[in-house]
């Protein structure tokens, strides 16, 4: 048996799984130390179900903590970045595009030192490590232990970036240290904002991971503890230590997992309704689609995977103009209980539209009773076409698909919607997030270059596959169970050499023996 | 314009991504160099063509290479400014003034970084009014400027001087270059007097491309809306007509790379009638726009793809399936419509079998 939590915002779900039952579902409010909400939620399923907590193999967890940190700007730590790409970049320092409230929150000190490559490997500089020893130097000196490196071309060759973190640790033994190449993608100056927020959550995801495992702990329940990331898998509880910033997104992400266990559906669109907005996404062979464009976190561009979502501003919440030809952006949000017509309040709402359309009941349908039948009918079809719109442009291909609706604001589809091939409405969609956690499997991935004339694209292939692999098996997958999910192949215009910026993407499921890991870097 | 400041970036990026008609490169990076090298030197003081002395001294200045290719390879602030003290080197003669190789997308953008630092003026101008995949397509080419007496500055300050017998060399040679190092090279070339400048130019894109950013900017909203202001702003100008000339959602985009090209088609099918299809063609830069099999809209003159809820110019890399889109058309400057430079731009230069139409003759 499994357990799945999802800690968003404002709502704490939990879910006990046996296979593909569920047993018991929980949905509380999430509370202010985050810790006792989690315990609260844990304690519901295990009393309901009637389990006893040796029955619990693992326990999966979602939490929007660390991509609040950043977009709040708190519990950001002190940060140095090496950027290691010189002669290359010089006066294009780190950081040079960042909101500067989020600047001033990391307070980060930088140094741009010479190395780094080519697309061909050919080296930029030579690595001085006088330079190196200088950068060290200050910042031990300003006393920062959090420390992001980034080499141009580390994706391709990640010396540059390992010979400098070895010196730091030997002169620096506590320090936290990201290493950019860890995430991937190129592009040097996303993938170094990548790093450098990672960096920063480094000391606080230290306490969210001891406070989750304490909080376990202390409810009898010693099994393994994984953390979903922004892709549909999961990473054991240590490697999110070294890895916070790979949570980022996984909420949707969860939402869209859930939405394809509750139906089956691998190839479906999920609309998640909630009081503001309505998020799209779409399942592909049951993991969300990823987005491809330039994501930004807290105002800073990234290389994260990210699903693909499109947000539209219609929720239960959002406020009906006298016409009914417009609904939202604004919205009254968690203020609806009190706002809305049907439950007292003044602003004409999409829930209260729903009410005077006699397609839902709740609050007092009485107060409703004003809302003329052309207003509620005009409001319903805009409502409608929306997201019909949305949906389409979301749509892979030009056939109507199957969709999926989530989300407390479901109810306001109460008719069909064109783009859609079938609706499904799935029970316990409510904790789709939650069951999204409990079913994700453990991924890897890895990026490089390679030129097909010097070496076979067979060869190519299997290498870059088999370092996606040991990076599936670091993060806590069993190595005989790794299969290969994804292979993207680009050609790079220009180049006459055949070069090819090979992506791949593998999955696997939990290895049993949590002490086989290994721990992150 | 008398002076383009840091203010005035992002508008003049935003109206350079629409000039781009689909390619040109995402200006985000060399907007971030210019920005700091106008914060540290302050302005740049833009110069009109005909206010030229006829034998000033002019060079473009820009950056060429591939940039699927040198992601990772960050240009460095003082780069710009580096070639243009080469090429003074080379030539033995200082340089009067700056002017871009193409208002499309981030190399308007560079001049402005060498003109900042050596203060000196940067030419209202460029050489192609919009964005254009070959030397040999630039105006300057075409009105008979030779590419070379050219230095090319890479990222560590190795210096090449070029000195070629066509512009079809040139430009092969300094693909091959800017492959050595790393993808990316800066150069300065097409060295011209005061007096070819002006035959040669295509005048008033740089201030032009800063006041359609702002339109852009400032009407941000749905496409529709955006047809009126924008009318206004090119038929004050150097380009022709402007036309919404489709509006629909993409049906279908499919490219692929050939002969370092990025060729392909989308096709936009109608809001109202998913039956009637425009298709755009595209090579690197949307080309070509066909109704029922016959051209509606062609290179040299502008076709421009932009949100239809937002009116923010879509670029070919980034446009899918399922977007909603308005297409723009806009008359190309008279310069593209002479029989020389229809010799190197029209259609079939690019390999479409059907001859050039003005816009407005469609």
């Amino acid at each position: 048996m499994r357990i799945g939590i999802d800690v968003g915002g404002t709502h704490t779900d939990a879910v006990l799984l046996d296979g593909d039952r569920i047993l018991a579902a929980t949905k509380a409010l999430t509370s202010a130390d985050v810790v006792s909400g989690v315990t609260a939620a844990l304690d519901t399923i295990l009393a309901d179900a009637a389990v006893a907590q040796d029955q619990i193999q693992t326990v999966m967890i979602g939490t929007t903590q660390f991509t609040n940190a950043i977009v709040e700007r708190r519990e950001l730590s002190p940060v140095a970045v090496i950027r290691i790409a010189l002669p290359a970049g010089a006066g294009l320092p780190p950081m040079v595009d960042w909101p500067a409230d989020i600047k001033d929150a990391l307070g980060a000190q930088v140094h741009l030192l010479h190395g780094g490559t080519l697309y061909d490997g050919w080296p930029i500089a030579e690595l001085d490590d006088q330079e190196i020893a200088a950068a060290i130097a200050a910042i031990q000196a300003a006393g920062i232990e959090n420390i992001a490196i980034a080499s141009a071309f580390s994706p391709m060759n990640a010396a540059p970036e390992e010979h400098v973190a070895a010196q730091i640790r030997a002169a620096i033994p506590h320090a936290r240290i990201t290493l950019s190449h860890h995430f991937g993608r190129l592009g040097l100056m996303e993938r170094e904002n990548a790093a450098i927020l990672n960096t920063t959550l480094l000391p606080f995801a230290d306490r969210v991971v001891t406070s989750f495992l304490s909080a376990l702990r202390t409810r009898g329940l010693a099994c393994p503890v994984y953390l979903s990331q922004n892709d549909g898998t999961l990473m054991s509880a240590d490697f999110v230590r070294a890895y916070p910033a790979l949570t980022f997104a996984s909420g949707p992400t969860n939402s869209l997992r859930g939405a394809y266990k509750l139906t089956g559906l691998e190839e479906a669109i999920v609309v998640d309704i909630g009081g503001t907005t309505s998020d799209i996404g779409v399942l592909q062979g049951g993991f969300p689609r990823e987005s491809n464009v330039v994501i930004e976190v807290g105002g800073v561009r990234t290389n994260f995977r990210m699903p693909d979502i499109l947000a539209v501003g219609l929720g239960g919440g959002s406020i009906v103009a006298p016409d009914g030809r417009t609904l939202g952006p604004q919205s009254v949000g968690h203020r609806l209980v009190t706002e809305g017509l049907v439950f007292g309040g003044s602003t004409l709402t999409a829930t209260d539209i729903l009410v005077a359309s006699g397609k839902a009941d709740v609050g007092d349908r009485a107060k409703v009773a004003g809302v003329s039948a052309d207003l509620v009918a005009t409001a319903q079809a805009t409502m409608h076409e929306m997201l019909d719109r949305h949906i389409e442009m979301m749509k892979p291909g030009g056939k109507a698909m199957p969709v999926i609706l989530v989300g407390g604001g479901a109810i306001l589809v109460s008719e069909g919607l064109a783009a859609a091939s079938q609706i499904y409405r799935p029970e316990n969609a409510g904790v789709a997030n939650a069951i999204g956690a409990a079913i994700a499997q453990i991924g890897g991935e890895a990026e490089r270059m390679v030129s097909y004339r010097t070496q076979s694209r067979e060869d190519a292939l299997h290498a870059v596959t088999a370092e996606a692999t040991a990076r599936a098996v670091g993060a806590g997958a069993a190595a005989e169970t790794i299969r290969t999910v994804d292979i993207e192949e680009t050609a790079i215009p220009y180049m006459d050499d055949a070069s090819t910026r090979v992506r791949v993407k593998v999955i696997g499921e939990i290895a049993d023996a949590p002490e086989h890991r290994e721990k992150g870097a | 314009m008398k002076k383009i400041d840091v203010q005035h970036l992002d508008d003049l990026a935003l109206g350079s991504v629409f000039l781009a008609t689909g390619g040109g490169g995402d200006p985000h990076v060399p907007k971030l160099i210019a920005a700091q090298a106008l914060a540290q030197h302050g302005g740049v003081e833009v110069i009109d063509p005909v206010d030229l002395a006829d034998d000033a001294l002019v060079v473009a200045i820009g950056s060429v290479g591939a940039p699927t290719v040198s992601l990772e390879l960050l240009p460095s602030v003082d780069e710009a400014a580096k070639t243009l003290e080469a090429f003074e080197k080379q030539i033995g003669r200082s340089v009067d003034a700056v002017a871009s190789f193409e208002i499309g997308g981030g190399n308007s953008l560079i001049p402005l970084v060498a003109a900042a630092i050596r203060g000196i003026p940067v030419v209202d101008g460029d050489g192609m009014g919009r964005a254009l995949p070959e030397a040999q397509m630039m105006s300057y080419a075409i009105a008979g400027v030779q590419p070379t007496p050219a230095v090319a500055y890479d990222y560590e300050g190795n210096i090449t001087a070029f000195s070629t017998k066509t512009t079809e060399v040139y430009e092969r040679h300094i693909r091959s270059l800017a492959m050595a190092a790393g993808g990316m090279i800066t150069t300065a070339e097409h060295p011209m007097s005061g007096r070819q400048l002006k035959e040669s130019v295509i005048p008033g894109t740089l201030s032009f491309s800063v006041k359609l950013g702002r339109v852009l900017r400032e009407n941000r909203g749905a496409a529709g809306d955006l047809l009126a202001p924008l009318q206004g702003l090119f038929s004050a100008s150097i380009y022709g007509a402007c036309e919404m000339i489709f509006a629909g959602k993409v049906a279908d985009k499919a490219t692929r790379i050939v002969g370092g090209y990025d060729v392909g088609e989308a096709q936009v099918e109608a809001f109202k009638d998913p039956s009637d299809l425009l298709t755009i063609s595209i090579k690197n830069e949307y080309l070509l726009a066909t109704r029922d099999g016959k051209s509606v809209a062609s290179v040299p003159d502008l076709i421009v793809l932009v949100d239809y809820e937002t009116g923010i110019p879509i670029n070919a890399e980034r446009l899918r399936y399922g977007q909603r889109v308005a297409v723009f058309a806009v008359g190309c400057p008279a310069f593209y419509r002479t029989p020389r430079a229809l010799a190197v731009v029209a259609p079939r230069c690019f390999g479409f079998d059907v001859d050039y139409v003005p816009l407005e003759d469609h």
